[in-house]
């Protein structure tokens, strides 16, 4: 029975192994909306390659989503740059700007809005197995890139590496899962002082594997289970930070 | 090694069907929708054990995963589904994930019900701009009990042949049920009669088969077209057409959101009624005899 979730425990280790040290940076720069608005306008790429007639499951719409996500990225670069006190409102409105343009984009094409759900709330149960080799592959490009370049990535660097991350793994796993996976383990060890890294991805690994079991269990759906599961893990964790004195 | 490899596997499998064969207690049933799970009930009893994907309150059109899908669908021997499109957006996914070669599409262990009724509204041009629409034509057959009797005899035949044992048990239930449901339907035709040319406003197109059997006119729905919800200016124009030609009721499914349905219901004056649909959409719904007793006692208060 177990082994009905190994694909998508497979495919939710991959999206926290390239996620959790963006989640870091993210929660660094205070930007952690960043990826429901590159995610969302990813989505809005897709619905428009439909509206164009596009093969719904071709390279074609991956290209859109991505054109349309490392576009929306640098276009958060430049703002970043200008105006950094209020770059995550801008963020905001991104993603608000997306999820409309969206439904705007559906009033003529009902089958859009299966594709914008697919990629927003995503069905981490039905991930094949077949595809997960090459998502390794490219989840192992990006986590190079990353390790590999470091600093030298820079700011643009930095939000096109994203992109690409968010992009994919969204349509791996959809959009709660890609924050969860993003976020909480960035923010369950914020003050964590050693191994940060091995904390981070611990609280990744625990959440997916205890929300998986207990969507079994219980009989619910995997996805929004794995969120709580991983929340749950991530207040664990945190109660073992101590938060350091503040100065003064 | 790939020798080796193909040589466990036909061992194991062989294993399995030994295993699975004789201790063929319960045939193991996964219906896509609850009318088919019901109908399987009628025809197996408790030969068979039903799990149904859907209740009467989801639509059929989309689905949540979880994993007691797969787990179902993997140790079926038989999946029964509407077919025409209706679960194009999970159903596949679901088979494929199964990994179980008994319930594959063009396998025994795979019937989609629509194949053996005559379908209504075949698209001559398939055209997304028209909505969500299915070529092989409105999926939504449960509403004719015609329908239902013709697929009540393909199900006996199919659950006689993958569990030849039970095969007579098979025969004779279908054969008492059929007979049974022969009576009530020439019960309800008869109740049914007032009902011939009432004009409804439907939400979606899943009202067809019912309005074709009883002779209902359908003079327009909610959607702007299938799929897509009712907009404002689509509602206003509803209400305008309707002056002209009035419907005397608004009829939506159990599963269908009735915001749209009492809007319309208010704006124009006349009664908005909600439909079982399927098995369970209705208390009294709770076999294919009440659902068709309920559907017809909802539409016959109506022109009292």
């Amino acid at each position: 029975m177990v082994s009905i979730l190994v694909p998508a425990l497979i495919a939710g280790l991959m999206v926290t192994a390239v996620l959790v040290p963006f989640g870091f940076e993210v929660l660094k720069r205070g930007i952690v909306f960043i990826d429901l608005a590159v995610a969302q306008i990813a989505g809005v790429g897709v619905i428009f390659a439909d509206f164009l007639g596009w093969e719904p499951q071709g390279a074609a719409v991956q290209v859109a989503a991505l054109v349309a996500a490392l576009v929306t990225a640098l276009l958060l670069t430049w703002t970043e740059k200008r105006w950094p006190e209020v770059q995550e409102a801008i963020i905001g409105v991104v993603f608000v700007l997306g999820a409309s343009g969206a439904i705007l984009l559906l009033a003529s094409n009902p089958h859009g809005g299966e594709h914008l759900k697919d990629l927003l709330v995503g069905q981490i149960l039905w991930v094949s197995p077949g595809r997960l080799p090459r998502d390794a592959f490219i989840y192992a490009v990006i986590l190079a890139a990353w390790f590999g370049l470091g600093a030298r990535l820079g700011r643009v660097g930095f939000y096109a590496l994203f992109a690409c991350a968010v992009t994919f793994s969204v349509q791996l796993v959809g959009l709660y899962l890609v924050f969860a996976s993003l976020v909480l383990p960035a923010l369950a060890t914020y003050y964590a002082s050693r191994r940060r890294h091995l904390k981070a991805y611990a609280v990744g690994l625990l959440g997916y594997v205890l929300g998986l079991l207990a969507s079994l269990w219980l009989d619910l759906p995997s996805g929004a289970m794995i969120v709580w599961a991983m929340v749950l893990v991530a207040l664990l964790v945190a109660r073992f930070e101590r938060r350091p004195a503040a100065p003064g | 090694m790939i020798k080796l490899n193909r040589f466990i596997v036909t061992a194991a499998l062989s294993l399995l069907a030994l295993m699975a064969h004789p201790a063929f207690a319960q045939i193991k049933v996964f219906a896509c929708e609850p009318e088919w799970g019901a109908l399987v009930q009628e025809l197996a009893g408790d030969k068979a054990s039903v799990f149904s994907a859907t209740t009467a309150l989801q639509d059929a059109h989309h689905l949540e995963a979880r994993p007691s899908l797969i787990a179902r669908a993997r140790n079926a021997d038989l999946v029964i589904c509407t077919g025409s499109e209706l679960e194009a957006g999970w159903l596949p996914l679901l088979l494929r994930q199964s990994g179980n070669a008994r319930i594959q599409p063009g396998s025994q262990g795979y019937l989609e019900a629509s194949q053996f009724v005559p379908r209504l509204e075949i698209p001559r041009v398939l055209d997304r701009s028209l909505g969500d629409i299915h070529s092989a034509g409105n999926p939504h057959i449960q509403l004719d009990p015609h329908n239902i009797a013709k697929v009540a005899q393909v199900l006996a035949d199919r659950l006689a042949q993958l569990d030849p044992g039970n095969a007579g048990a098979y025969r004779a239930r279908t054969a008492a049920f059929l007979a049974r449901w022969r009576d009530a339907t020439r019960r309800w035709e008869a109740e049914a009669a007032p009902l011939k040319g009432l004009t409804m406003v439907v939400y979606h197109r899943n009202m067809t088969y019912l309005s074709a059997w009883l002779g209902l006119r359908e003079v327009g729905s909610l959607e702007p077209k299938p799929g897509l919800p009712p907009t404002t200016a689509h509602l206003a124009d509803l209400v305008a057409r309707m002056q002209a030609d009035p419907g005397k009721v608004i009829v939506y499914a159990a599963y269908n959101n009735p915001q749209a349905a009492q809007f319309l219901s208010e704006r124009s004056k006349i009664p908005a009624v909600m439909l079982p649909f399927t098995v369970g959409g209705s208390d009294r719904a709770k076999d294919l005899f009440g659902l068709f007793d309920d559907t017809l006692a909802r539409l016959l208060a109506v022109i009292k």
